[in-house]
This record gives C-alpha cells, structure tokens and sequence, in this order.
C-alpha cells in the first residue's frame, strides 16, 4: 500500500467501496458523465432496515491496496461496475470476457458486479442475466441510476450476512487470524494454539466486525466492538490492529458527532436525496431498530458511554497515529489517519493542534515517491493547512507543489501547473496584483518572500510561452518592490524586462487569464517618480486678457448679490480646482513636471506625453533621459489644444523599458499639483516684433524680464532724438483685426521734459487686418530731455579756469534765475545722490494690444511689450547765466557760460548769433540778443486748472510753458560733428 | 544560539528581520512567515480566555527538522520570532524566556526614540548590537 488517499474523512469507514471501470474502448467523457450518474447515488436506504448505506465510488483504486481490506473494510472493493460498449451481437461474448477479466482483479473481495453495456442494438441469444444491462446508447440510459440502487441492495445482503456470519462466529473454536499484507510471513510458524494468539486473533475479528456493523449503519454495534477490540489487542501488544481499532471508535464518534461531515465542501456528502430526514436522525433510527430495540433512555445513556466525546476523539486519534508510528509499512494508513484527525480538528476549530498533526504527517516517509505523488502531497497539505486557517502555512506548501511540478527530474515539466499554483499562493503571501492595492500600503513586508515568489511566476509564466503575462509580472515586480531590490537585482530586473519587452511591449490592457482572473496593467508611476505637476502659463506676450467690461458683465451675470456666502463657497471649491489662467487653442502649452529617478543608472524614458481630457488635445511626446539616482529634475510637457473648452490634465504616460504606462495623477497622492483644470479660449493671431535698434538685456525694474517680449537699448545725449522701426509680423493663424499702442515710462525719478516716445499709428492701423505672415513697420522717435542740474561733481571747479564772469554764481542757471523759489526743493533732493554716475537711464514700455479671430469674439485680445532703455548722457551744461543791457531797451544780451562735458568736439549755435565750437571739457561763453519778454503774458494755462490735482503740479507745468517760450525765443541748438548728430538742445526746462 | 530573530508589526509585516549570515536568508524569511499563522492561532485562543494577565511568552511555536522556532507578543501585538538551531539541547526555556525580555526590553527603547517612527523598519544600532550579541552568544 504505497498510495495514500489524501481526500479520506473519518466518515468514510462506514462506506462501502465501489469501483467503476470502463472495460475496452469507451469515450472518456462518455465514461464520465456514466460515472457521474452513477456516483450520485452515494447512499441508498435500504428498504427493510431503515438503515442507510453509504457508497464511496472510484474509477480507478489499486489492487494493492485492495489487499489491506481485511484492516479497514472501507478499503475493501466490494463492488464492481464495468461499463462497456458493444455495437454488434457478435462481440457480445468478447465483451462479457472482458468483464469478468475485470472482476478476477479485485475477486477476492467482491461481493457483487455490474456490467453496463451500451451501444447494442438488437438482441442478444444469451438468455438475460441479473447482472448485465443493456442500453442502446448513453444518451438512452434512464433506468441506471434504479439500478446501481438495486445493485447496491444487493451488496448491502452480502454486507449483512457477513457482519451476522463474523458476529455470532463467538462459539466457535478456530478464529481465522486477520492480517495485512506485510504481516503473513511473521506469523509463518507461531504458535496457533497459544493463549496470546487466539487473543489476537480474537481482537482482530472484533475490530473487524466493528467495521462491518459501521458500514452496515449499525453504529451503536461498531462502538460495542470497538470497544471490545481495543481491550482485547491492548492486552496482546498488537500495535497496528490496536491502533486500528481505536481509529475506529474515532470514526464512528466522529460520525455520530459530526453528522455533517468532515470532509468540507470536496467530498461533501449529499443531502439526502431519497431520505429527506434530518441528518442527525439517520443514523439513531437506523442504529436502534438493528439491534430490535426500541429507543428508550437507556441506550441513549448507553451510546453516550461507549461514544467518545469529542476531546476523547482527539486523544485516540494520536494515540492511533502513534501505534501506526512504530510500523514503516503503515505510513499510509498513518497519513490518511493524520488527513482524517486534522479534519475533525478543523470541524471542532483547534487549529494548533491540527497544525501538530500535520507536521507529524509532513515527516512521515512513504518511500520513493513519484514526482506526480509528492506534488499531490504538498498541495493536499496546502489545503488542509488552508482549511484550519494558516494561509501562510498553505501558501508556503502550495509553492512548494508549484515548484515540484517543474522539478528538474520531470522530463516534461509542468509550467502551466506550477503558474497555476503560483498564483494560488498569492493571498498567503498578501500579494495582489493590482498595483492600486499595493499603493494603499496593505501590503506592506515580507518582501524577501514576495519578490521570491514574483520572480517564479515571471519566470513560470515565460515558460508557459507567454511573454505578456512575464512582462506584466515583471512590471508588477518592478513597480512595487522597488524599494526594496538592491541595485544589482533592478540592474537584472530592468534587463530582463527589456528582453521580453522587445518580443512583446507592455501595454495597459487587463489580462485575462483563461481561469477568469484578471491582472489590472501596471503603469510605472515610480519609473521615473513624479513629484508636481504644474500648468504653465503661457509666455506674457501670447497669453490672453480679458476686455475688461466684458469681464465686469459676466461677475455682474453671476450673482446679483455682491456678497453671498454660498456662492462664495462654491466659487472656493471651483477656484481649487480650476487654475485662474487660459490656454489659447492652437498655441502649445507647457506642463512642468518635477521628476526624478530612483534607478543607479541612467533611465530612459520615452514618449512621454500628456493625458488630458475635455477639449481635443495634441501632445506632443518628449524622450528624456534622466541620470543616475537624479535629483528632481524638470520635464516640459507640451501640447497644442486643438478646440476650445475646459482641459483637464489626468496624467501622463510614459514608455519605459518597452513598457508603455498610463499614469492618472489622482492614483498618485504624492504628487503635488496646483490644479489641473484650465480654460482653453478659441484662437488668438499672434505678432512678432522686430526692431531696428539693438535688443538688450536690460529690463525695467519692476516689470519681470517674462512680462516683456523683448526690449531695446540704445545711447542718447541728453536733448538728442532717434528713430526706432519696429516692424511687426503676423505669425500666428488668424487675422489681426485691431492694434492699439500705449506707452509706460518705468523706473524714473528724473522728469522728463516732452514727450520721451511719439508716434503715428495712423500708418499702420490702414494695413489692418493683417493677415498671417504679412508685417507693418511703424516708427517710433525717441527723445529725451533731462535735467542734469545739481550734478555738480561734473563741473570743474570753473572759477579756476580763468574765465572771467560777471553775475549770478548758480549751479543750475537758468532756473535758479526764473524760478529762484522753486530751486530751493530741487537742489534738497537732488543734493543726496551726488555719487550718482553722470549717465541717466530712461526706461519705457510699449505695449501693442492686438486680437482678432475667434479670440476676439469672445472678448480675448493679447498684449506684446517691447522694452525701451536708453542711457541718456550729458551733452552741454550752463554753467552760468547772466545778462547784460544791450543797445535797444526792449532787447538785452544773454549771456550764457557752456560747458561741453562729452568727449566729443561741439558745437553750439542760437538764434541771432554766431555757432561756437567747444572741446571736450571746455567751457565758453556765448552772447545772445533777445528780446526781453513777460512771463505773466501766458494765460493759455489757467484755463483748466481743474486737470491739476496739486499745487506742485500746477507749478511745475508753468514751468514747462515757460520754458517753451524761453526755447523759442533762444533757439538754442548744439550738435557733435565727430558723431554727425545735430540736436537741439533741450536744457532750457 | 538563535539564528534567526525577527520583529513583526502587528499588522504581519517584518520591521526587522536578521539571521546568520552563513545561511539561506530566504528560508528564514519563509520560517518566521510561516511561524505567524501559529502565532496568531495562540494569540487568538490567549485572548479568549484571559485578557488582561497574558503571559507574552508563547512558547515554542514548531519544530522543524533542523531549527526550533519560539514566539512572543508583546501587549500592543508586536511580535517577536526567535529560531534556534534544534541541535542546540542546552538551551533551556528559561534562556528562551530572558532572550525575549532582553529583545522587548530593547525594542521598548527603540519605539522610545522620538525619531523612530512606528510601523518603519527598525535600524537602530542598539538594537542591533542587542541582537547580535543573541546571535552569537554561544557560538
């Protein structure tokens, strides 16, 4: 007895066993669906007794262990029942040879056979006999289960009239000594006569009787002669048959205890189909009417005697288990014991002791076994360790049957199997293949164990021949337990997964396995790990304003309330989400990434793109390499919304190692976002500048170098003028419909004397609307006019050059002689920023606003800064003013001392006078006649004194007007001959 | 003596595991794993009879044809997994007793540090020190 059935259950002592068999050519699933009518009929009631026959059915149970039926009944092959197919009469007697072939295997057991036969049309000439049937074909047999019935009546007289046959053998002298197989030789020779042995033999044959009035249904008898047998063979040291005896009383405790069942849902007994009686009740009737007496107290006192409680149960069982121990050649029957302890054991929930019975059932040694035997060993351990509730213990043998399916022994190793079996030991491991589980951090450890067993259905399942299945495990592998593969294992990881990926790339569909599981895709959000995501604005020059009173309609539309805290409310939760800027149709927009890489090498990572919804959207994949272990590191993604509406950004996708990923932001918490839903307006045209100047790295200060689309330096002398070109192109799409110009001087505390920029837009606002790729050129005159008064540093001691003046000594001439009032304010502050360098700077912005197209439809239009910066030098100095009476009473001499502080050669001329030429750093005098003149006589400025908030200012454009007339009376020019400018001179305020 | 000590967090994850080196870390890794379905069997039955006054101490847990594997769970169900090597017959379990007690002992200093964060792997050096001294001790 080599083969152990591991699917035993204590209740199955009280079966009987039948073999069905298919003798000569039968279709196997012909064959089974028979078989399967037949075992349906796996307790019969017989008809007198009100006793129930249970009937455990195989298809196929070895001779072998046919010949330890005398041990244990149940292990006895009682019945037989061949099925076989005929077609014509004449095989008929070929057939029938063949049936009792059969029967010769298991004859010395046999209490009764069956042959079915179908496929026979016609009559037979043999007269009709009792244990032949015949059908014409498998789909006509309605009759077979009546007759397995009928045949199981049959074996349930012979089972009678044996256990009354063995019961009432008291009397006589000579008791046959039961034995197995491996006992006969020992008894060769023994004493027949001796005390000692009758006793066995005695003890035998009661255990024996017991088992017969089991399968009988008499179960109060069997507990009688159990008993019995156990004193008897106590008293003799027979260790097997003693063990047997008490593993009897278990089993019969077990089934009176647990009427149920022990075996679980695998080999669950029916509900009884022809006796609906509870189950509880089956047995008592049947049990009392045998013994023809009727249910009184008495026996009830008397069963609870003789039945074992259920903690008596336990005892016995090891006790059992420790006399099979001491015989090698019983380790099945010892096994088989420990399967059948350890469901009882589950029955009563004493999982500890359960787990001692099967760890004495893994040591048990059954020899040389094959590796189909050893893979069934382990996996029946698996369940039954699953069955008393240690997963860990049941996944742990599971892997190990996993493994023995392709142990290198097998010459046609089982992958599918052991894949199978793999993946049945991934609850025990608290392993799911759903990465979204495993970011929740559930699975937390035993990460040794976990990427073992990864590892085995990577490589089960490339065995297999399904690379798909390899690289989404591999993923899987890699996504998860990144943390924990040491630099090496990713190098091999990494590697591997490139080899599959180049026979078949990963991609995001679920697989479905052909047993219905499903492996979800694995998106590598940690290859590389995103840390933000943030939506960029556009660049200041493309992005969209808003008109203004279109802006104040739609708050006005919103709510008629001005405050409203519900409103304000859902405007809180909207604003979180939507990012208060606007994307513009058909202009690329960027998302900023922050990323890095956890791998020790480099990563490449390669069209990643964004994964947007709403608005139909082009991305525009990017490939990126990122270096070893990098810090965070930015990533641009781009893309162009191709239509107008809300755009949500989702997420991205990468492909990395051949596998591609989708990867949703809100799968990800750790990664920081400032909001992923913008407004795409419709398209606006776009304007591209150039200029004739220079472009320069200045910016004015308070504008951010972004707000500026570019900007423009250029070098002046004080009062010198210049032209600025600036050719604007179309580049965008749309027609450009409307231009506007305005102008900002920035970052000034100088005063500025006239107007710094002018132009005409008249010009180009003709060519509107330009249409792509047309331009329109406008100029620009830039002038400045600056106070450079009170910069005293610059003049040299002037006294000492030995120019002679008469008058007023001052520092800033001619205002000093004006307005000596008002010089007193400017010299104060003026007076603090001596260090100054003695150039100025004059910054200024130009912004074009432009829209058209759709764009402006909607009230959207786009603004286009362009910065000016000029550095305004000194040119010519009055150092001193003073006048002088001339010949005409209504004219005078002005004279005036100018100082050239440039390094250029100048010239100098005024109305009425001759032109002087100055060197570098000299300063002269020059006399001009002019008619004197009244300040008062300039009423044109009060008209408005409205428009003037401050006193200050009223006085400052007097000021203004009166020098304007000074300038017109003077006329006072210079120019420099060595640079080819000529200016007029803007000094005069 | 021991040649496996493990740490588990109540929720079944290792905060640490060490064994010696010269051997197959991985089986180790599947006995201590293993041993939680008995721990947790013991643990459940402990906690319906008595649930104040519970003895920390669960005994041995199972042999194994070469190591024995005993068992500890302190009040806040972290657990505590020694293996010892079968061979070794004088270890008594007194000694078995005192090693648990000097690795909870340890470990209360370790969930002492206010930089330890609880349920994070454990990798003080104390504690190591302490383990490996449990470790080596007879050898």
């Amino acid at each position: 007895m080599s083969v152990p059935d591991y699917m035993q259950c204590a209740e199955d002592h009280q079966t009987v066993l039948v073999v069905v068999q298919p003798v000569g050519i039968v279709p196997e699933d012909q064959f089974f669906k028979i078989y399967k009518r037949i075992a349906s009929v796996s307790q019969v009631s017989i008809r007198d007794s009100q006793r129930l026959l249970y009937i455990r059915y195989r298809h196929h149970y070895l001779p072998e262990n046919n010949e330890w039926g005398d041990f244990q009944t149940h292990r006895k092959v009682v019945g037989l029942v061949c099925i076989t197919t005929c077609g014509a009469a004449k095989d008929w007697p070929q057939t029938a040879e063949r049936f009792h072939g059969q029967k010769e295997v298991y004859s010395s057991t046999l209490y009764d056979s069956r042959l079915l036969v179908f496929g026979l049309q016609g009559e037979i000439a043999e007269q009709q006999r009792t244990d032949v049937a015949f059908y014409p074909s498998f789909e006509e047999c309605a009759d077979v289960e009546r007759r397995v019935e009928d045949f199981v009546e049959s074996i349930f007289i012979v089972l009678e009239s044996k256990r009354l046959d063995r019961a009432t053998d008291k009397s006589g002298d000579k008791i046959q000594l039961l034995c197995v197989p491996f006992e006969k030789k020992d008894f060769v020779g023994l004493d027949t006569d001796s005390r000692h042995y009758k006793k066995r033999c005695q003890g035998r044959m009661r255990k024996h009787v017991g088992d017969l009035c089991l399968q009988a249904g008499m179960l109060q008898d069997a507990l009688v002669h159990y008993h019995m047998a156990v004193e008897l063979l106590r008293a003799v040291n027979d260790f097997l048959w003693l063990g047997a005896a008490l593993e009897g009383l278990c089993s019969a405790s077990v089934i009176f205890h647990y009427p149920g069942g022990t075996a679980g849902k695998t080999a669950a007994r029916k509900p009884s189909i022809s006796q609906p009686a509870d189950a509880s009740k089956r047995h008592r009737p049947g049990a009392l009417t045998a013994n023809g007496i009727s249910a009184d107290t008495s026996t009830e006192i008397g069963r609870a005697k003789n039945c074992l409680s259920p903690e008596d149960i336990i005892d016995k069982y090891k006790e059992a288990i420790s006399y099979y121990g001491k015989y090698k050649n019983a380790g099945v029957i010892e096994l088989e014991a420990c399967v059948k302890a350890v469901r009882v054991l589950a029955i009563q929930k004493r999982a500890r002791e359960a787990s001692e019975f099967l760890q004495n059932a893994v040591y048990i040694n059954l020899g040389q076994l094959s590796e189909e035997e050893k893979i069934q060993r382990y996996s029946i351990l698996s369940e039954l360790y699953e069955l008393i509730g240690f997963h860990r213990k049941s996944a742990f043998f599971k892997r190990v049957a996993a493994m023995q399916c392709v142990a290198p022994t097998i010459p046609e190793p089982g992958w599918r199997a052991c894949y199978k079996l793999l993946l049945e030991t991934l609850p025990g491991y608290s392993l799911s293949l759903d990465p979204k589980d495993f970011s929740k951090g559930s699975h937390r450890g035993w990460a040794a164990v976990q990427m073992r067993l990864l590892h085995e259905l990577v490589y089960a399942s490339r065995r297999m021949g399904n690379p798909g299945l390899s690289v989404r495990h591999l993923s899987f592998l890699l996504q998860t337990m990144l943390d924990f593969l040491s630099d090496q294992e990713k190098k091999e990881v990494t590697q591997s997964l490139e080899n599959y990926t180049s026979k078949c790339p990963g991609g995001m569909e679920v697989i479905t396995l052909s047993d219905g599981l499903k492996l979800p895709p694995v998106p590598f959000t940690k290859l590389p790990i995103v840390r933000s995501v943030k939506l960029l604005n556009l660049p200041a020059s493309l992005r969209p304003h808003k008109v203004k009173c279109l802006l104040e309609q739609n708050v006005s539309t919103a709510s008629p309330f001005i405050y409203s805290p519900i409103i304000m409310h859902n405007r809180g939760e909207e604003r979180c989400k939507k990012i208060d800027f606007q994307w513009v149709q058909g202009d690329v927009c960027e998302v900023q990434l922050m990323v890095y890489n956890p791998m020790p090498y480099e990563l490449r990572v390669e069209n990643m793109g964004l994964l947007t919804s709403g608005v139909e959207f082009e991305s525009l994949p990017a490939a990126l390499s990122l270096p070893a272990e990098s810090g965070l590191y930015p990533v641009t993604l781009v893309g162009v919304p191709r239509t107008a509406g809300n755009i949500t950004v989702n997420g991205y996708h990468t492909s990395v190692f051949g596998v591609s990923s989708d990867c949703l932001l809100e799968g990800l918490p750790s990664v920081k976002t400032s909001g992923c839903l913008v407004e795409v307006i419709p398209s606006l045209p776009r304007l591209q500048l150039s200029t004739s100047l220079p472009r320069s790295a200045h910016t004015p200060q308070p504008m951010s170098k972004e707000q500026l689309s570019s900007s423009v330096s250029v070098q002046l002398f004080n009062g010198e003028e210049q032209q600025l070109t600036i050719t604007l192109e179309n580049i965008g799409s749309e027609d450009i419909e409307s231009l506007e110009l305005t102008s900002k001087t920035v970052n000034t505390k100088d005063k500025v004397f006239g107007r710094f920029l002018s132009w005409d837009l008249e010009e180009a606002l003709r060519h509107l609307p330009l249409k792509p790729g047309q331009t329109v050129t406008l100029s620009i005159s830039i002038k400045v006019k600056l106070d450079f008064s009170g910069q005293e540093n610059l003049l040299p001691d002037l006294n000492d050059d030995g120019i002679s003046v008469t008058g007023l000594p001052i520092s800033s001439p001619l205002r000093q002689l004006l307005k000596p009032r008002a010089e007193n304010k400017a010299v104060s502050s003026e007076s603090g920023k001596a260090e100054y360098s003695h150039i100025k700077t004059l910054e200024a912005v130009l912004n074009f606003k432009y829209t058209g197209g759709a764009g402006k439809v909607e009230g959207y239009y786009r603004e286009l800064s362009l910065g000016v910066h000029v550095d305004v030098e000194p040119s010519v100095f009055f150092t001193r003013v003073s006048t002088l009476p001339a010949t005409s009473t209504r004219q005078c001499h002005l004279l005036l001392d100018i100082f050239n502080p440039t390094e250029h050669e100048l010239t100098v001329s005024a109305k009425n006078s001759k032109d002087l030429v100055l060197h570098p750093s000299e300063c002269q005098r020059l006399a001009i006649q002019v008619d004197k003149f009244d300040f008062e006589s300039l009423p044109q400025l009060y008209q408005e004194p409205a428009s003037f908030s401050s006193p200050k200012q009223l006085e400052e454009e007097r000021q203004h007007a009166q020098g304007c007339q000074i300038n017109s009376k003077l006329d006072i020019c210079w120019s420099i001959i060595s640079l080819q400018s000529d200016y007029r001179d803007c000094m005069v305020a | 003596m021991a040649v496996c000590i493990a740490v588990i967090a109540k929720e079944n994850y290792p905060l640490y595991i060490r064994s010696v080196p010269s051997q197959n870390e991985l089986k180790f890794h599947y006995t201590v794993h293993t041993s939680l379905d008995v721990v947790e069997e013991k643990v459940s039955a402990v906690g319906k009879s008595l649930a104040d006054q519970r003895e920390l101490y669960l005994g041995l847990l199972y042999p194994t044809e070469d190591y024995k594997v005993y068992g500890y769970v302190t009040n806040s169900k972290v657990k505590f997994v020694i293996v010892v090597d079968s061979s070794n017959t004088s270890l008594r379990d007194n000694e078995i007793r005192s090693m648990f007690r000097k690795l909870h002992n340890s470990f209360t200093d370790v969930m002492c540090n206010p930089f330890y964060n609880p349920g994070d792997p454990i990798l003080s050096k104390a504690f190591n020190g302490i383990v490996s001294g449990m470790m080596v001790q007879t050898s």
